[in-house]
C-alpha cells in the first residue's frame, strides 16, 4: 500500500508528502490548517496564543469536528461496514502532516540539552498522543486494505466502487486480482473444462466465485443528526431523532452513512 | 492479513476504551505545564491548584506519575448510580447513562480508585447495572425482526457485546424473509 509506504517514510522522517491527485485541495485545507499549528510552546511566534485562544472557543462549541474526531468516526464506520467507505484521502494526509510536525518539533526538543523537566513532562504527553493517532491511522488504513484485498475481484470489475477509492488503492485492487487470477488460473482452473475455467463463469448449482460485499449484513446505527425518513426492509419508514440508536441492514442506511448523517457504532 | 482475524467481526474492547480516552475529564494537576498544542486540540495551562480539563488519556498518564488527581465525572459517584441502579431494575426501559460510561468508569477504577469517593460501591453498583442491563438486552432478542431494533440508550460497550449474537440472528431472518431463490434443481 503506497500509504503504508508514505506512512513509514514520513514517520522516518525521510519524504515529505508527494503531490497526489489530491494536491491542489489539500493546499487548500492548509490554509486554515496553519492556524492549528502543533508548534510547542516556548517556540511560538508571537501571535500565536491569540489564535489558539478562537481555536479553543471553537472546540468548546463543537462546531466542527477535529480532524482526529473526523478520522476516528471513518474509522468505525470503516470498521462496522460491510462494504468498503469512501476514502479520506485529504484528512489523512493532513493528519500524516500534523503527525509529522509534531515528531520533529519533539525530536528537536529531545535533542537540545537545555530542556528543563517540565518541557520532558510534555515531550512525553505529546509522543503519547502521536502514538495514539498513528495507532488509529494505521488501523484504519489496514482496515481498508483488508476489504480492498477481499474484494479485490469485485472492485475491478465495479465501476462505481472504483471511486470510492484512491489511485492507489486502485492500483493495489487490480494488482492483487491480477495475481490471484494468475494464480488460480495456473493451479486448478486451466485443467477444468473450458466452460468453467473462469472466475467469473456462472455455472448453474454454484454460487458466484467473486467475494462481494454483503449489504444486507446488520449494522448498529447512531443517528447524529435528525435524519430523513428512511424506508425499512418490512415496508415501515423511519425517521430517525438525533441520537437515536438502531440495529438495521447497512444496505437501509448507506445513503445516511455516505452523508455523514449516522454513524455506525 | 491486513486485518487480524479477530478484528474483522467487531472492535475490541481495548479499542473502545482508546476511543473514549478521548473524551475530556477534569483533573486538579500537581506540576504546572504551560499551554501546549496536540493534534487534538491545545489543553493548559495546568496551574496547580486550579482544576483544568484534559483528555482522559493525559489524565492517566499524569496520575500513574503522580503528578495529578482526576476529579470524577458528575455521573461516577454512589448516589448517582445508585439512582440509576433503582430506574433500572424498576423501569422497563434502559436508563440514560454516558454512551461511553462503561470505559470511562473502568480506566478511572484502575488508575484513579483513590481520587473516588466509596470505589467498591461505585465498582459493585457498576457490576449490578451492567447486569440490569444485560438482562434487558436479552429480553430485547426477543422482539428482534429482520428489519429494524431500536436500542435507545444501549451504551457502546453494551452494544459491542450483544453485537456478533444480534448481528447473527438478523442475518439469519434476513435470510428466511428473502423471496425465496428460484430452485435451480427444479429449473434444470
Amino acid at each position: 500500500m503506497d500509504w503504508d509506504a508514505q506512512y513509514e517514510l514520513l514517520k522516518a522522517g525521510k519524504a515529505i508528502p508527494q503531490a497526489g491527485p489530491s494536491y491542489t485541495t489539500r493546499n487548500e485545507s492548509n490554509i486554515d490548517d496553519d492556524d492549528m499549528r502543533p508548534v510547542l510552546p516556548g517556540r511560538d511566534p508571537g501571535d500565536e496564543p491569540e489564535r489558539r485562544r478562537t481555536n479553543l472557543i471553537l472546540d468548546e462549541e463543537e462546531t466542527v469536528a477535529t480532524p482526529l474526531e473526523r478520522l476516528t468516526r471513518h474509522w468505525m464506520n470503516e470498521r462496522h461496514a460491510p462494504d468498503i467507505l469512501p476514502a479520506q484521502e485529504d484528512l489523512l494526509m493532513n493528519l500524516l502532516d500534523h503527525l509529522r510536525r509534531q515528531s520533529e518539533a519533539v525530536q528537536l526538543l529531545r535533542e537540545d540539552p537545555s530542556t528543563s523537566e517540565e518541557e520532558h513532562m510534555r515531550i512525553m504527553l505529546v509522543q503519547t498522543e502521536i502514538e495514539r493517532v498513528k495507532f488509529i491511522v494505521r488501523s484504519y488504513v489496514r482496515t481498508r486494505l483488508f476489504k480492498i484485498e477481499k474484494y479485490a475481484r469485485f472492485i475491478t470489475t465495479t465501476p462505481e466502487v472504483q471511486t470510492r477509492l484512491t489511485a492507489a488503492e486502485l492500483d493495489h485492487a487490480s494488482r492483487h486480482a491480477k495475481i490471484t487470477d494468475q494464480h488460480f488460473y495456473v493451479s486448478v482452473l486451466q485443467s477444468l473444462p473450458e466452460k468453467q475455467s473462469h472466475l467469473d463463469d456462472t455455472p448453474l448449482f454454484v454460487p458466484p466465485m467473486i467475494t462481494e460485499p454483503d449489504k444486507t449484513r446488520p449494522v448498529f446505527v447512531h443517528a447524529l443528526k435528525q435524519c430523513p425518513r428512511i424506508r425499512l426492509p418490512d415496508g415501515a419508514t423511519l425517521e430517525m431523532e438525533k441520537g437515536h440508536i438502531s440495529l438495521m441492514p447497512y444496505s437501509v442506511v448507506e445513503q445516511l452513512v455516505a452523508r455523514g448523517e449516522v454513524e455506525l457504532i | 492479513m491486513a486485518l487480524p482475524q479477530s478484528l474483522r467481526v467487531s472492535v475490541t474492547p481495548p479499542e473502545l476504551e482508546l476511543v473514549a480516552s478521548q473524551q475530556l475529564v477534569e483533573i486538579v494537576p500537581l506540576i504546572s505545564m504551560e499551554k501546549t498544542a496536540f493534534i487534538s486540540g491545545a489543553y493548559g495551562p495546568l496551574r496547580p491548584p486550579n482544576k483544568a480539563k484534559v483528555p482522559l488519556w493525559m489524565a492517566v498518564n499524569l496520575k500513574l506519575k503522580k503528578k495529578c488527581h482526576i476529579i470524577a465525572p458528575p455521573w461516577l459517584n454512589a448516589d448517582y448510580l445508585q439512582d440509576r441502579l433503582t430506574e433500572e431494575t424498576s423501569q422497563p426501559a434502559f436508563s440514560k447513562l454516558p454512551f461511553r460510561f462503561t470505559e470511562i468508569a473502568k480506566v478511572i477504577l484502575d488508575v484513579a480508585s483513590d481520587d473516588l469517593e466509596s470505589p467498591d460501591k461505585i465498582r459493585s453498583l457498576l457490576k449490578d447495572l451492567r447486569e440490569a442491563r444485560q438482562a434487558k438486552s436479552r429480553e430485547g432478542l426477543k422482539t428482534l425482526d429482520h428489519s429494524e431494533l431500536s436500542l435507545p440508550n444501549l451504551c457502546s460497550m453494551e452494544i459491542n457485546e450483544i453485537r456478533p449474537y444480534f448481528v447473527q440472528s438478523m442475518s439469519i431472518f434476513t435470510q428466511l424473509v428473502r423471496n425465496p431463490a428460484p430452485d435451480p434443481l427444479r429449473e434444470a
